[in-house]
């Protein structure tokens, strides 16, 4: 007979409490053996399912943040991207690093001393902490970025949200641009992934990264979605086809802005 | 397409690049400074891949340094929701990218 438990805080000491359905097999007086299966990482999961990461990716993330908290100055660390959410199909492991104040150089010392323990692709971002929870106000990639996210400390996500048209013309501008360029595919891609996270930030829907691919597949159509996601090169009307779909998105949310 | 007509495509897109890269720069939020420079970086490959169609001599370094210039003032103008600290970096952001892509004269 066996079960797997966590430890709990008692006030005095910490215990395993035996489930009520085993009562009948574990009685008082009887002997047992604790082993340990897992140390508590002590990691805090948004809207990602801990038994959704794999052991291998776990204990990474519990290896980097031990390495990361060697840096005093840094006071949350926050994995987000493909990383999380892709079984394989993730380009770099992307990382943000709250501060208390803004080091100009933390990016560089971090991404230096992770590259030399850990020899793998990261892409270090910072922000002090005052920032970080206004961009979460005023930007949907800022949260369509957090949606999925793993830290060493409690995530909030602000459900206020506030309409800031500098902040949010400044994101039309690369799918404005897609559309009079002859970029890749995958810019176009990308181009739609952002008009819609602009869409629901303004309908305020939820800014999830996995839904957006779901309307543009809608949109699109499968067989077209992987090609412009992996940077497959598309023919002209495929391209035109999704240029008007960011053009009519395009205008929608301008005529939202005016 | 003759050189002309290369310099001019080329220096459209970089206007463009750049115009995103000053945005980037000048707005105070530091995170998307970061991440949306990536933008930038997009279109400068793309300057990248037509730069390599030819081969350029001092004349025509010049002629792309000016015409960049004269389109980035014209972008800039075009977006009004970026600081107007925009137009003091045109020179040398220009000097950056095109030294970058070996284009400085």
């Amino acid at each position: 007979m066996q079960f797997t438990h966590k430890v709990s805080k008692g006030s005095a000491y910490n215990q395993i409490y035996i489930p009520r359905r085993m009562e009948t097999h574990f009685e008082v007086g009887d002997i047992v053996e604790i082993k340990l299966i897992r140390k508590n990482d002590n990691l805090y999961y948004h809207n990602i399912k801990e038994s959704n990461l794999s052991e291998f990716k776990r204990k990474l993330i519990a290896n980097i943040i031990q390495e990361l908290n060697k840096f005093k100055e840094i006071e949350q660390i926050i994995f987000t991207g493909s990383f999380l959410t892709s079984k394989i199909d993730y380009n770099d492991i992307d990382i943000i690093l709250i501060t208390d104040k803004k080091e100009s150089n933390i990016e560089e010392k971090a991404f230096n001393h992770l590259t030399d323990i850990f020899n793998l692709k990261f892409h270090i971002i910072s922000i002090n902490k005052s920032n970080l929870s206004h961009l979460l106000k005023i930007c949907p990639l800022t949260r369509s970025m957090f949606h999925f996210s793993i830290s060493n400390k409690k995530i909030i996500l602000n459900k206020e949200r506030e309409i800031n048209k500098p902040h949010l013309n400044f994101l039309l501008m690369m799918p404005e641009d897609s559309i009079s360029l002859n970029l890749s595919s995958k810019t176009l891609y990308n181009s739609l992934r952002r008009l819609i996270a602009i869409a629901n930030f303004l309908s305020n829907k939820d800014e999830n990264p996995q839904e957006i691919d779901l309307e543009i597949k809608f949109l699109i159509k499968e067989v077209l979605f992987s090609q412009i996601k992996s940077n497959e090169a598309i023919d002209k009307s495929q391209e035109s086809k999704i240029k008007s779909i960011i053009k009519e998105k395009l205008n929608k949310i301008k005529n939202q802005l005016k | 397409m003759n050189k002309r007509k290369i310099i001019s495509a080329l220096t459209n897109i970089l206007a463009i690049a750049l115009r995103h890269r000053i945005g980037s720069i000048v707005n105070n939020n530091e995170i998307y400074a970061s991440k949306y420079a990536r933008d930038a970086d997009v279109l400068i490959k793309e300057v990248q891949n037509l730069s390599l169609k030819q081969n350029w001599n001092k004349e025509d370094k010049q002629e792309i340094e000016k015409q960049t210039k004269s389109k980035l003032r014209v972008e800039l103008e075009k977006k009004d929701f970026i600081d107007n600290k925009k137009y003091a970096l045109i020179d040398e952001e220009t000097h950056k990218v095109l030294s970058s892509l070996n284009l400085l004269s």
